[in-house]
């Protein structure tokens, strides 16, 4: 039982078990706010468990507050103390040594990153003309994970782009009765920035996120290990596949996004601005020249190689339990839309400046 | 006759960020031999393990295996030697996105051009041989922890390796399964000549089935010998994991 005996005294009787110690603190606390000189009799108590035992050690080093406890409870609190006490050796760094360390870190990274992109385009390339070291059928496996099963996300999605960028930009259009101009901006617009840039990140999140999952699940569970053990090459055997098929479903998908978007502009011009049909036709082959599609089928490309090289190289660096398998899945997707939509801004500044 | 050696290491020195986990180790396995690694928790008995077969690379020191040294060696030659080995992983580690049987035809579809019905047939003898014929279709996830341990025990003796190491295969395995893996074992041995290295803690194994035994006390070799020469030997590490100290 936990009482007061007087207006400074708290007194404990009985077993002092874990379970009291929430209803012993709140009577502290009680009696530290009402008592100048406050008491705590544990004459009666024979034995308290550790967090008891904490505790009274913790208000013990309050020299106002008396403990009145019997021998063998103060010496139980004293090799607390003793077991307790002990410095916990925190490395500290100053602010100078931890921005080095963040800055060489990162460049570390980006050294590894370099290396195994390397290695991921030789063993790739090498696969495609051996294809010994690789599983059957595995590239056709990943090409449709990667690629038919993101089709309708893909479709849908350009299909409201493209829709809702034409609308957006007719109504200002319709003010200067330049209707027909819908067309070139949608067209140029969707081949050289929406269609390749929408793709590619919807991809990234969705397959280069699972790449990194799967292969840092793979490094935990020593599956990586076991494959090198068997004398294959876990960059041969689980990421050339991934690498040769997005190269090839990237670009397709960006063609169906293009065209898609191009249709949700089309929607607009006719129902909208009330551009007839073979006007809007006949003007989209008319912008839609080969050097833009080149472009486009350029940025796709370089983005499905990005998504591999990031989700790999995420995947292979994990250290950990199943914590970091997450956090590697989502580092991956960050780290691929960051470099693609860079990618992106350069090429797009090479392009149109013709550097 | 003297037994020939298959793997040697000499003066082995490794660690990680600049921490010393496994210090000047040298010792040799002949062929046809179970032995054993031993040692405290933390000792580098795996971590000496992953560096015979090339997994991690050490900082100073010679590992040859089969008469070939392993460092420095050219990538397609050390294939070779991988081959000629198996390894059964702690966790199991079965490709999880694979079932059984592929799991275990793994290295068989990719060292050999054998046609899928013969690939299969040497798969089921391997299963008949750790006795799990009916998991063939099975995914890694729907078998137990003895059972993951059993196929890929199947998939590590696929290509019939030379040398099989095992990374504590007893670990969380009921004592009855765990004696029927060391009938296994001894099996393997007798059978198929295969030389064995071990790592593990069960006292009982161990003293069926060593034929030598390493100690590792914190990454230093303290003993390496059989367990009669270890009973005499009288070192206090080996007394206290052994219980002899009690007798």
């Amino acid at each position: 039982m936990i009482k007061k005996t007087d207006i400074n005294t708290l007194k404990v009787t009985g077993d002092f078990s874990n379970d009291r110690i929430n209803e012993f603190k709140k009577n502290y606390n009680d009696l530290k706010r009402t008592s100048a000189k406050p008491v705590i009799d544990l004459s009666e108590v024979q034995h308290a468990g550790t967090l008891a035992l904490a505790f009274l050690e913790y208000i013990s080093r309050n020299k106002k507050v008396e403990i009145r406890a019997a021998e063998s409870l103060r010496s139980e609190i004293e090799e607390f103390a003793k077991a307790s006490g002990y410095e916990n050796a925190e490395t500290k760094l100053s602010f100078t040594d931890r921005t080095v360390a963040t800055v060489s870190d990162f460049f570390n990274e980006l050294g590894d990153f370099v290396i195994l992109s390397a290695d991921i385009f030789y063993y790739s390339i090498r696969s495609i003309f051996n294809s010994s070291g690789r599983r059957k059928g595995s590239v056709f496996e990943q090409m449709f994970l990667m690629g038919n099963n993101a089709v309708p996300i893909v479709f849908l999605l350009s299909f409201l782009i493209g829709l809702v960028l034409s609308l957006q930009s007719a109504a200002q259009l319709k003010q200067f009765g330049a209707n027909i101009y819908l067309v070139d901006l949608i067209v140029i617009g969707m081949i050289l920035e929406m269609g390749p840039i929408l793709t590619s990140v919807i991809v990234a999140g969705r397959t280069g996120s699972a790449i990194a999952a799967e292969i840092s699940t793979m490094k935990i569970t020593e599956e990586l290990d076991a494959l090198r053990v068997m004398a294959l090459n876990p960059l041969k055997y689980v990421v050339a596949p991934k690498m040769l098929s997005l190269t090839v479903c990237l670009p397709i998908l960006t063609i169906l996004a293009n065209f898609v978007g191009i249709f949700g502009g089309f929607i607009v011009g006719v129902l909208y601005l009330d551009l007839s049909l073979d006007i809007f036709v006949n003007r989209t082959f008319d912008v839609m020249t080969l050097y833009y599609w080149w472009q486009s089928m350029l940025k796709s490309v370089l983005f499905s190689w990005l998504i591999v090289l990031i989700g790999a190289h995420f995947g292979f660096k994990v250290k950990g339990g199943s914590e970091a398998v997450g956090k590697a899945a989502t580092s991956s997707v960050v780290a691929s839309i960051f470099a693609i939509i860079m990618t992106d801004a350069v090429l797009s500044l090479i392009f149109y400046f013709e550097w | 006759m003297e037994k020939e050696n298959v793997i040697e290491i000499k003066n082995l020195t490794a660690g990680f960020d600049g921490r010393t986990v496994l210090e000047n180790i040298s010792l040799e396995i002949k062929r046809n031999e179970i032995f054993v690694i031993l040692g405290s928790s933390g000792g580098g008995k795996t971590t000496l393990l992953k560096h015979i077969i090339g997994l991690l690379k050490p900082e100073k020191g010679s590992i040859s295996v089969f008469g070939k040294e392993i460092l420095n060696m050219e990538i397609d030659e050390f294939e070779g030697i991988l081959k000629r080995i198996g390894m059964l992983f702690q966790g199991g580690a079965l490709l999880n996105s694979m079932a059984v049987w592929e799991n275990i035809a793994i290295p068989l579809e990719q060292h050999t051009q054998l046609e899928n019905e013969v690939i299969s047939n040497i798969v089921k003898q391997k299963l008949s041989l750790v006795n799990l014929e009916d998991a063939y279709y099975m995914l890694p996830s729907e078998l137990s922890g003895g059972m993951k341990k059993r196929v890929s025990l199947a998939r590590a003796i696929a290509m019939d390796p030379e040398i099989l190491f095992f990374d504590e295969p007893s670990a969380g395995l009921d004592p009855i399964t765990s004696s029927d893996l060391d009938e296994l074992i001894l099996d393997l041995k007798k059978k198929l000549g295969i030389t064995l290295v071990i790592v593990t803690h069960e006292l009982e194994s161990i003293k069926r089935i060593a034929d030598r035994i390493i100690y590792l006390q914190k990454g230093k070799n303290i003993f390496c010998g059989t367990i009669e020469e270890a009973k005499i030997s009288h070192i206090e590490e080996i007394d206290r994991f052994f219980g002899w100290d009690k007798d």
